[in-house]
């Protein structure tokens, strides 16, 4: 079982991160757009539709890889008092109760949405004879079923989380806040701290 | 359980029974209360700490569902369906949110470029003078490093392992230095480029130009605040921020700078053009020298440049020279500019940045005149400049001259550490922010330039490697994913709230308090901070901004003037116990003898002055749309 719930994450990974490195080229693309336009007076009317594109893109894909890495933002004032088998509890009821409903219902109307656009053959209305837009659409449905995918993993999680008392582990992944990257981004180590400690007790009792 | 945890459950029950009171009988209830218990509903889940996007998004669907089934049952399902989706493609398809995960990337790999060090220690030893030296140094850093990474997280945590530290070893009071770096760490969210920013924008259908136009000044007032704070306390208490110690001070002159100011004059031009032109100069090698010289030049050339481009652009015959061009090099020299007045102050010269500030954006106001002035004057030939700019030209030079004056050789290696770590910061923030105000690219292309500028910065500061641009990168999907399916779930949200008519009750019922404008705006702030207890900001903004939003015409207040109040607001949500994010990280690196408690004391004065600007900014609104107005008119 663990397997398997590891490997759904590794797919809601993978497409995450591959379609991550849509920044990059969102970055440069826009970069060689500006200098086009000030430095060789030529613009690309199209440029405007592929950085949507690839913005719409990138983080739709990115939110399965979000699910996967519980970087999801959740309001915590409770939350993370909770004993694990209380989150979990919580979590699975909600899980049933909003996330499927929404993102089932959103996967099946995205379907439909990306099915009118490739029957028309649908092109971007912004510039005429624009860039085609039905493999955009199609992202809505593809994004959709790798976050529900994922979704059902984080339930299952949490049916396991009840049965155990805590929860299982995920893999690891580069985070925002690492506190020990950062410490050695600054060559603070711990000792550092624990001598700085000693500066604190030491003045309190000089005070008293 | 813990307090916080009650804490929790004493809001969550205070909402059940808000609903209690201002629900009717069952009997009379319509849809739109329906949309109120929606409302209040949500802030229950989302304290129940289920993701938020997925919150508002089960209960968007269902409650658009209910609303059309209530209409005709017939089509409720695929109404539902169409409507979500349509409310999805507009998020994917929204030209404001791409600046997001494009600023987000910049801030991910300037945070990686690790200046924050450098910056740290020349900020703290040019204003060794200043009482509290230290706090203001970490304000500063703070502020600059928060505005260029938007992490406050990181900023927080950084400063936590680098000016905790330095400002305990100096005898700096324990809440003092806690409070310094977490109000210092959360300025990153209000001046521009700010994410928050462009999320209001986004949910207001504010301009974002205009916002980030308005909200710069009381960024820097806000920063100003806490600065003249920490330096009114350290005179007034100066056991809780001693002097730094003569050695601390010190600034470590190289071999020919010590020869130099010994054999021929302290100051900087004085010795060096001495020592180039003079025979006895047998010791120091000639390179140094004119290096030397070069470096000490720069501000005049810099000066030389932003003025001749000025002068170029604003008597440039009219049709000659060609759009654009001539704006981009505007807007690249402006930061030079701005950040040259802020170098003055650093310098001890506090009268010439008085000075030199407000001549900077009104060299905009001059460029932007431009159009109104040329007409009438025939093609071909040069205008006059208009008097303004001979005394901006005057007042620099006289700027220039004292700052020659005053130029020893302990301030050129100052101003060499600045150069590394100080200036390219402040002149990518301010690069991105002139482009985007002087309207020479959207936001999201300034953010696009600014992650290029990013990635130039990390390389030229040799951190640049696969490992932390695959990082960088990874970390930005997440953290737009988190924003951007947030914002397709509100809309989702936002559309059933509309449909089931919570609006027009909330409407209704404010209108029937008969408030006036002033009572309105109090009662907006108060119920947006006390919501910044139990919510992020990101939830605030995208749920409850819409609800507020249509009740501004009706007491006619601009929404670009609102946006800048919740901006300064939402400040106060990273400070206010117990879940304010910015002292759990400060906690987290901490030495274990700093209480939380010590944190949330020190921030409490940090509070106080961000309610004061709040108040400052509403007495006076100029201070936020001083800017905007001129440019925009």
């Amino acid at each position: 079982m663990q397997k398997i719930l590891l490997t759904i994450d590794k797919i809601s990974t993978f497409a995450g991160q591959a379609s991550s490195w849509l920044i990059v080229s969102l970055t440069l693309l826009i970069t060689y757009e500006v200098f086009s336009r000030y430095v060789l007076r030529v613009t690309h009317p199209d440029a405007f539709d592929a950085m949507l594109m690839m913005y719409g893109t990138l983080f739709m894909m990115a939110g399965a890889y979000t699910l996967a890495k519980n970087a999801h933002v959740r309001g915590d004032v409770l939350y993370r008092f909770f004993p694990p088998r209380v989150q979990a509890g919580l979590d699975l009821t909600l899980y049933f109760l909003f996330f499927l409903p929404g993102v089932v219902a959103f996967c099946w109307a995205g379907y439909e949405y990306a099915g009118e656009s490739w029957a028309i053959r649908e092109l971007s209305s912004i510039t005429s004879e624009g860039l085609p837009i039905y493999p955009f659409k199609t992202i809505i449905p593809i994004a959709g079923v790798f976050i529900l995918m994922q979704g059902i993993v984080e339930i299952i999680r949490c049916v396991q989380c009840l049965k155990q008392g805590k929860w299982p582990s995920r893999e690891v992944d580069v985070e925002e806040v690492d506190v020990d990257e950062l410490k050695e981004m600054v060559h603070v180590t711990d000792k550092d701290i624990e001598k700085l400690d000693e500066v604190i007790t030491h003045k309190k009792e000089s005070n008293k | 359980m813990k307090k916080e945890a009650w804490f929790g459950l004493a809001m969550m029950a205070l909402v059940v029974i808000l609903v209690f009171i201002v629900m009717p009988p069952p009997s009379q209830i319509t849809t739109g209360h329906l949309g109120l218990l929606m409302l209040a509903m949500i802030v229950l889940a989302i304290m129940l700490g289920f993701p938020t996007a997925f919150t508002l998004m089960g209960m968007g669907t269902m409650f658009t569902w209910f609303a059309y089934r209530s209409v005709n049952p017939e089509t409720a399902v695929k109404q539902t369906l169409d409507l979500m989706v349509q409310r999805g493609y507009a998020v994917m398809n929204n030209d404001v949110l791409v600046a997001v995960p494009l600023f987000v990337f910049m801030g991910y790999l300037v945070q990686r470029a690790n200046l924050i060090e450098k910056l740290f220690t020349s900020l703290h030893l040019v204003t060794s003078r200043i009482p509290g030296s230290l706090a203001v140094a970490t304000i500063v850093t703070c502020a600059i490093f928060a505005t260029a990474t938007g992490i406050i997280g990181a900023v927080v945590t950084l400063m936590g392992l680098l000016a905790f530290p330095a400002m305990l070893k100096a005898g700096y009071g324990i809440k003092l230095s806690a409070g310094a770096i977490t109000a210092g760490g959360t300025l990153g969210i209000l001046i521009p480029p700010s994410v928050l920013l462009i999320l209001y924008g986004a949910t207001a259908g504010v301009s974002v130009v205009q916002l980030y136009a308005g909200a710069f000044f009381p960024g820097i007032m806000l920063a100003a605040l806490y600065i003249g704070y920490v330096i009114v306390l350290a005179k007034l208490k100066p056991d809780v921020a001693p002097p730094l110690s003569e050695e601390e001070k010190r600034v470590d002159l190289p071999a020919f700078a010590e020869i130099l100011s010994r054999v021929r004059s302290k100051n900087v031009m004085a010795g060096l053009i001495g020592a180039i032109k003079g025979k006895r100069n047998a010791e120091i090698p000639m390179r140094t020298l004119l290096k030397q010289l070069g470096i000490a030049l720069l501000p005049v050339i810099m000066v030389s440049l932003l003025m001749g481009s000025i002068y170029l652009s604003l008597t440039a015959p009219e049709g000659e020279v060609p759009e654009g061009v001539v704006p981009m090099g505007i807007g690249h020299e402006l930061p030079a500019e701005e950040t040259r007045a802020e170098e003055f102050g650093g310098l001890q010269e506090p009268e010439e940045a008085r000075k030199e500030e407000p001549h900077a954006p009104g060299a905009i106001a001059e460029t932007k005149e431009e159009p109104s002035e040329a007409k009438g004057i025939t093609p071909g030939g040069r205008k006059p400049a208009p008097g303004g700019y001979w005394i901006a030209l005057g007042i620099s030079v006289l700027g220039l001259a004292f700052f020659y004056i005053f130029f020893n050789f302990v301030r050129l290696e100052l101003f060499k550490m600045l150069l590394a770590s100080f200036f390219p910061l402040a002149i990518l923030i301010l690069g991105v922010l002139g482009t985007i105000i002087l309207g020479l690219a959207t936001p999201g292309e300034a953010a696009a330039m600014g992650s290029f500028g990013g990635l130039v910065l990390a390389a030229a500061y040799g951190q640049i490697n696969f490992k932390m641009v695959k990082e960088s990168v990874f970390l930005t999907a997440k953290t737009s994913a988190m924003v951007c399916w947030l914002f397709v779930g509100s809309s989702m949200f936002a559309a059933a709230f509309a449909l089931l008519g919570g609006q027009e009750i909330i409407n209704g019922w404010v209108k029937s308090l008969d408030l006036t404008p002033i009572q309105f705006m109090i009662l907006a702030q108060v119920i947006i901070f006390l919501l910044g207890w139990p919510l992020e900001w990101t939830e605030i903004i995208v749920i409850f901004m819409p609800i507020f939003i249509p009740l501004l015409a009706h007491f006619q207040i601009d929404p670009l003037f609102f946006g800048l109040l919740v901006a300064l607001n939402l400040q106060t949500a990273f400070l206010s116990p117990p879940v304010a994010m910015a002292a759990f990280y400060l906690k987290g690196v901490a030495p274990p003898h700093v209480t939380l408690n010590q944190i949330f004391m020190g921030m409490m004065p940090f509070m106080a002055i961000q309610v004061f600007a709040i108040f400052l900014l509403y007495v006076f609104p100029q201070i936020g749309l001083w800017l905007p107005s001129l440019i925009y008119k």
